[in-house]
Order: C-alpha cells, then structure tokens, then sequence
C-alpha cells in the first residue's frame, strides 16, 4: 500500500496547507466557500451588547448608574506583628485603562477593630500625607479639589468593618497609589495566636423599600431599613484579570512558636532568630477569599499575661492580656442544655457556603445527649422553625432533625430579625441552659437594628454565632456574640468545620469565668469598662489610659468567679513592650463603647462629640470622621470630562452571583452545542474530501 | 481493521464529535417541550387538590403557576425554583420572591431558547394571565422591558402593589450560554 509509508496528517495541517492544496485542487476553494456560508449565520448570532441599547434601571431593578469599567485595582499587604500589636500597610493600585479622566471608587472590607490611622496618596515620586477632619469637612475638601482638577482621595467608614477609598483625577492611562495603615490586635484563644485579613465582601441583603434618593452608586438603592445601602453594595464581579494581592507578613511574637501556619493559602515561612517571615506563594492570589495566619507558642512558653505601653503627650496606655488560672478545672455535673440552632439559608449562603453551614449543623446536633432539649430554625425571607417549640434531643427527633437539614437549599433573603426574635423569645427554665447557636454569613446592612434585638431580648440566653462562608461579616460574628454574651467562631473551609465546631462545643460545655473585676488605680479610662465573661481559653484583654504611668514593680489585682469558687490573680507592672500604636488600639475600643451607647439610646449629639474627640486626638477614623489628602497642583485641564466608576469586588471564592441578584442562568448551551455540531460535521466533511482527493492523485 | 482506520478512522471521530452536540442540541428542547406536557397534568392534579402535585415522581420541583400569554397561544406551567434543573423544563419561580398574584414583586426566570423566547416580541400594554393552582386566574399588563446587566443590579422584592417580574437571558439569540446580560419584562396586576 503505498499510503502506509506517508507521515499521517493531523486534520490541522491539512488546513495549515490550504494555500499549497488550493492551488493543487480547486474543489478546496469551493468547499470552503461552502463552509463559511454554512457557518456565516450561526456566528452573526453573537451579535455584541451594544451599550446605546441597553436601557438601564427601570421599577423594579437596583442599578447602580455610571458603570464605565476603566478603573483596575490590585492589592498590596505588609502585616507586622509584634506580640499582639499588629500593623498593616494596605497600598491599593487604581489603574485607569480608559480614555477620559476618572473618579475611582473602591469599598474594601477592614478587620472589625482596625484603627486606621494614616493614610497616603502617592503620585510620581510625591507623598502626600492624608490628614484627619470631621466627615463632612474631609469631604467637602475632597470635593473642592476634584472639581478643581487636583489629584485628591479620601477614606471613610461606612460600617466597623467596611471603608471606601475614592480617588479623583486619575489621568488616562496613569496609576495611582493610596496606601492605608491601621492598627489591630491578634486574636488569643486557647494558647493560639490569630488574626484575619478580609479580602472581599458578601453582598449584604438590604431590608426595607427603597428610597427615592441615593447617596451612592451601589447595586442597591437607599432604604427604609439601610439608608445608607447604596454606598455599601459596590458591584460583584464572578471573574477578573485584576482583583489581584500580595502579602507578607512579619512576626515577631516574643515567645518561641510550635506552630506557624496559614490556614487558606498557601505560604512559604522563612525564620530567622525566632522572628518569622510570611509570603504568599502564588504571586497572582485572588482577592477572594480571608486571609488567616495562626501561631501556636510552645507549650512550655504559653504566654500568661503580656502587656504593651505607649506614652503619648504624657499620658500612659496599655494593652494588658491575661490567661485567668483557670485550666485543669473540671466542669461539676453537665448541666442539661436547650440548644436553639438558627441556619441562614439566604441567597448568599448559596454555593460552598450551606454545605458549610449544614454540615456544622449536622455535626452540633451529634452533640446533644438525651435530656437536652433543642429546635432548629431555618430562615431566608421567612422564618421556619423545625418545631413549634424546643423538642427532648431523642433519637426520632434527631433523626427527624438530621433530614431536615440535608434538605435545606440556600435562596432568597436574609430576613434575621423574626428568626432571631423567634429564637430569644421562648422563656428559659429553671432546669436547662438555654444556648442559641446562630449559623450566618451575616450579610445584611442593617446590622445595628439585629444588635438592638439581641440587647433587648437576651435575658438569660447565651448567644454563639458561627461564620460561614470564604468572606463572612466578621463584624457582626463578634459584636453579636459580644452583646449576646457568648463567642464566636469562622469557619471559611469545610476541612475545619469539625475542628472548629469541637471548639466551640468544648466552650459550650466549660465552666465559664464570670464576675471579673480589676482594681485598677486612681485617674484610669479602661476598656471594654465591664470585663465580659470568659469561655474556656479565653483571655482577659483590656485597653487603658492612665493619667499616671503604673509605678514599676507593682501589680495590679484581677478577680474572678469559677463554679464554686473565686479566684484572685495580679498583674506585674513592667516596662519591657514598649509598642507604637496602643494609643490608637485604646481609642478605638473606646469608640466601638461609644457607638454601643448610642445603640441604646444615649444622647447622639453627646456621643458623636466624645467620637470626634477621640478620632481626632489619636488621628483614626471613625463613622464620624475621615482621612483625606489633596494635591496642591491641578492636573486635569479645565473642561475634561470626569467619569465616576465604581471599583467592583470579586465574588468570595465559592459563591455565585446569580443565587443573591435574581438572575439565574437563563439560557440553555443548545446554540454552543449546535455551532459545535456545524464545525465537526464540515470538518468531517472536508476530511473526507481532502483523503479522497489525495488517494486519487497518488492512485 | 487497521485499513479501515487509517482511511475512516478521522472522518468518522469528526462525526462522532459532530453528532454528539447535535443530538444534545436537539434532545434540550425536547425535553423542554415534552416537560411541558406532563406538567399539564401536574397542573390538573394541583387543581384538585394535591398542592405539591409533582410532574413525575422523582422530580425535585413542583408547579406554582400557569402562564399564559399571546392570547394563548402562549401556555407555560411555572414550577418552584429557579436551578438550572428546573428550569430545563419550564420557567421557575424564584422562591424567595412573592407568589404570582400577591402583593409584592414575583420573579419568574425562563430560557431564552425554550420557553421564555416569546419575551422578545412582547411589548409594552401587552397582557398576561397568571393561574394559581387553586384556578384563581390574574391579569397583569406589561409595563416595562429592560436589558440589565446581572453582575450590577438586583430586583426589588419587596414592593406595595403586585408585580411580576419575567427574566431571562440576552441577547436572544447569542451562542455563550453564561453571559452577564438579562431581558427583564416588568408586568403590573390589573385585577
């Protein structure tokens, strides 16, 4: 056979030669000529969108307005911690990729306690150092210089745990970059250092009917309930070229480590003299999903009590830690409990998230031992409990309870408020500990009303909220924990769910530290004033300024009550964590105290005053005060135009835009599958040709 | 055997991977139009009673509503739900939005290849009729068509009057199924 010795031809190359064959044969000329008719219609389907068409708004649709998607943002984060003073350098690159001068608008997610105390412009070589005002000033200076063409940007709060960086005057094609610095505190649980670095937010549910008028240009318009909805709902994107970070951190923990780890990303640790340096392996991470670093002291060396001072225009401030003396203690008799679980099954829960949360549900209710007595309510825009009233934890109804939760789909909104009242609401009885568990991403806006539920109708019920999900509302987990005198605990992966919820129940079902009172000395402003109570690991962490620096070598006594007994310890008074920054840690406890008490109905003016008082005497922001920065030259000439674009965030890792906007996929992949079918079946076509051909001219 | 490979062997994987696709393409609307017909009568044994009537036993929706449209020559069943499970087969009501025919802002997504192509030619002032099970029937009268983009909008659930939102995807007749871009026709309850 004489076509055995050729070389086989990949279908490619044979088109690869269709100069060299349409020269030999002209049928090719013609079959493909045939081919482009056949394939013409198919392809003009895919006509673009074009943007005159599209009409924008409408009724019922949340628009945000003015979307000209020119403005790219990518992330840089330096983390020093010191003991348990961290400080964080976030430089956020605004890149305009459009033709027109841009405003570029950005809501980025901050730890809850974050004190933002600076905040830099760079243009070129220049450094221009934002400088603290009251809200309404900074951003009428912002304002003032963009319409005069100066570069100018400026940092608000919008929520504890939630900022907006705008930047105006960015020429076409020009970079620029705003670097903030805050100050935060690690997290110290049970003998392990921690702290998150959130990367993207959840889109929030926002309550209420919307407003006529709107503050900002979000997908969601102002409401009754968020009247601020709009500023806080920048736009989700599934997929990005950019949305990219980099971050390293150095540790410098003070005690010899077991233990350093990153608990989502992979990271390579390098140590040098007991100090650590942490970088991200993959150079291009995506914004989405939280950051979480762990250290474990050894053993031998668990820190009891640390301390830190500052000394700022002579005044003393401290951050003081301490582990009561409480371990080894055995727990009397397990006290029969009432667990009510509350699980979100809103819209944002949907995707990696529920499995999540299901799987912590299924796994808590394995816990229970007969005698308890427990309810499940399951809630998204309504309210379903499993029973009308808690139930004895017998195998039927576990087992009834267990099916339940395998059935339950994350859709719709986030309607909290009746689940949680439903919860609090059943009276507590003398026999059984009345426990609720509350499984959330905590995306809704209107988080101050949820807190005032919680305060008002507590009682006696201890509340625990669980965080689920790649970029939950870390704020909300641990102020609703806060004021339901409970704890909180995040899970952002399923390979720690057990882990995380072993944890938690061995909180559950620990005695608890109550009643700790500190003796402090005369002329002392300490915060949180009343020391909460304590689950098992936990420390007492405290932040004070004194008049006076404690005299050395004293110590200061520390009280507490165990089941049964009560303890006493002190804290020595030494001199050897001088750390910059404690300051700044002092005044913003001092403002979350501040905003608690306009929660409950202190005189606004009063405390808006005592807020302003204290951002502006340490430079940080608040909800009432901002950083801003403007450069003295005008840049854009008189009469270009300026575009607003608004900075989109990426979707946390695992979770699907359709399932919280209402628009699911709506279409089938029927036509991709037929214009698939039409290439294969001309090439087929042609393949068979071209071999016949080629056999005829070598025959 | 080896002859026969070297001679047919590419043709004839070309036309396998042809004829796949085509087959799928065919078997979807198919199965969206033959979905339709048991869902009928679903629908029939929801009339009489049995509220979570589902179409066929293993089916993981049931049918909420009945559409009609184009003077009736549009007849859809609207099933609970809104995955791309259920919507193979007919449009879906997105649970979290009101029940078609109560105050409120009802949410029903359909394909644009199947079900919900008839959207392209409605117009505004065109009237639809939503059945619920229980045979009550309620006029609504288009007052809207919007293109949105997904990725930067979100309905209104919650509203004072009844509306009915109908989404589906745009353009009607672009090849990539995942595009961010939706066809929203906004109708409003006359009685």
């Amino acid at each position: 056979m004489q076509t055995s010795n050729k070389p086989w031809h990949p279908p490619v190359g044979h088109l690869d030669t269709a100069r060299h064959l349409g020269k030999k044969h002209s049928p090719w000329t013609v079959t493909a000529a045939l081919w482009l008719l056949v394939l013409m219609p198919l392809l003009s389907n895919a006509e673009p969108v074009n943007p005159n068409e599209m009409k924008a708004g409408g009724l019922l649709l949340k628009m945000q307005d003015g979307y000209h998607a020119a403005t790219t943002l990518n992330t840089d984060v330096d983390i020093t911690v010191n003991g348990l003073v961290m400080r964080v350098k976030v430089r956020q690159q605004f890149r305009n990729t459009g033709t027109e001068w841009a405003e570029g608008i950005y809501v980025f997610p901050l730890p809850d306690e974050a004190a933002v105390d600076h905040m830099r412009l760079k243009v070129g070589e220049r450094i221009i150092e934002g400088e603290i005002q009251e809200k309404e000033k900074a951003r009428k200076a912002y304002e003032k210089a963009k319409a005069e063409g100066k570069k100018t940007t400026l940092v608000e709060q919008q929520r504890a745990n939630l900022f907006t960086t705008a930047v105006a005057n960015i020429a076409p094609g020009e970079a620029v970059t705003v670097e903030i610095e805050y100050l935060e505190e690690a997290r110290y649980d049970a003998g392990t250092f921690s702290f998150r670095f959130p990367m993207t937010l959840t889109p929030r549910y926002m309550p209420g009917s919307p407003l006529a008028d709107r503050k900002g240009s979000g997908w969601s318009a102002d409401t009754t309930e968020v009247i601020d909805a709009s500023l806080i709902s920048p736009p989700m994107v599934q997929r990005s070229n950019e949305h990219r970070v980099s971050l390293d951190v150095f540790v410098n923990a003070g005690v010899p480590l077991d233990i350093i780890a990153s608990r989502y990303h992979p990271v390579s640790i390098r140590e040098e003299a007991g100090r650590y340096s942490v970088s991200l392996d993959d150079p291009d991470t995506r914004l989405d999903h939280d950051f979480e670093l762990v250290w474990r002291p050894l053993a031998d060396s668990k820190p009891r009590a640390m301390s830190f001072s500052e000394i700022i225009d002579g005044e003393s401030y401290y951050l003081l830690m301490l582990v009561p003396p409480v371990e080894g203690r055995v727990a009397p008799l397990r006290m029969p409990r009432e667990t009510i679980f509350i699980i979100d099954t809103s819209g944002s829960m949907h995707g990696t998230s529920i499995n999540q949360a299901k799987n912590a549900l299924g796994r808590a209710l394995q816990r229970l031992l007969p005698g308890d007595r427990f309810n499940i309510i399951e809630f998204n825009s309504v309210m379903r409990p499993l029973f009308n009233d808690s139930v004895d934890a017998s195998t039927a109804n576990l087992s009834h309870a267990q099916t339940f939760v395998a059935r339950l789909q994350a859709n719709g909104g986030t309607e909290m408020k009746p689940a949680l009242k439903f919860a609090l609401s059943s009276p507590v009885t003398e026999t059984h500990l009345k426990q609720v568990i509350f499984i959330t991403d905590g995306s809704v806006g209107n988080e101050d009303a949820l807190y005032r539920v919680i305060e008002q109708q507590l009682g006696a019920t201890r509340l625990f909220t669980v965080g689920i999900g790649s970029a939950p509302n870390s704020w909300f987990m641990r102020k609703s924990a806060e004021l339901g005198r409970g704890t909180f605990t995040i899970i952002s992966a399923m390979h720690e769910v057990g882990e995380k919820m072993d944890r938690l129940f061995a909180k559950l079902e620990a005695p608890q530290v109550t009643d700790i009172q500190i003796d402090w000395p005369a002329g002392v402003d300490a915060y949180p004033s009343r020391v909460p109570d304590l689950y098992l690991g936990e420390p007492v962490s405290v932040r004070v300024r004194a008049d006076a620096p404690f005299p050395m070598g004293e110590s200061i006594n520390i009280a507490g009550n165990m089941p049964g007994e009560r303890w006493t310890t002190e804290i020595p008074v030494t001199d050897d964590h001088s750390a910059f920054g404690v300051g700044a840690l002092w005044a913003r406890a001092r403002i979350a105290e501040l905003s608690d008490a306009a929660r409950r109905g202190a005189n606004p003016d009063e405390i808006r005053a005592s807020i302003v008082e204290t951002a502006m005497t340490h430079h940080i922001v608040s909800k009432y005060t901002s950083l801003v920065a403007v450069d003295k030259t005008p840049v854009r000439p008189a009469g270009a135009p300026l575009s607003k674009d608004q900075v989109p965030n990426l979707m946390p890792h695992g979770q699907s835009a359709n399932a919280i906007f209402g628009f699911p996929a709506t279409a089938t992949p029927a036509a991709a599958l037929r214009l698939q079918a039409a290439v294969f079946l001309l090439l087929a076509a042609l393949t068979f040709l071209i071999q016949r051909r080629r056999r005829a001219s070598l025959a | 055997m080896r002859r026969w490979l070297k001679k047919y062997g590419l043709v004839s994987c070309l036309l396998c991977l042809g004829f796949w696709p085509l087959g799928q393409s065919a078997y979807i609307p198919a199965k969206a139009w033959l979905a339709q017909d048991l869902m009928q009568r679903a629908w029939e044994r929801a009339g009489d009673g049995d509220l979570e009537a589902r179409p066929w036993p293993w089916a993981d929706t049931y049918p909420v509503a009945r559409l009609l449209a184009d003077s009736g020559r549009v007849d859809l069943i609207v099933l609970s739900g809104g995955s791309g499970r259920t919507l193979a087969f007919g449009p879906g009501h997105l649970s979290a939005s009101a029940t078609p025919g109560d105050v409120g802002n009802a949410v029903i997504a359909g394909h644009r290849d199947t079900h919900f192509r008839f959207l392209r030619d409605v117009e505004v002032g065109d009237t639809m009729i939503v059945e619920r099970p229980s045979g009550l029937q309620y006029l609504y009268e288009v007052i809207g068509n919007h293109v949105v983009d997904s990725r930067r909008g979100a309905l209104t659930l919650d509203t004072d009057d009844a509306f009915l939102s109908l989404v589906t995807c745009y353009p009607f007749d672009a090849i990539d199924p995942g595009g961010p871009m939706r066809y929203v026709v906004t109708l409003r309850k006359l009685l």
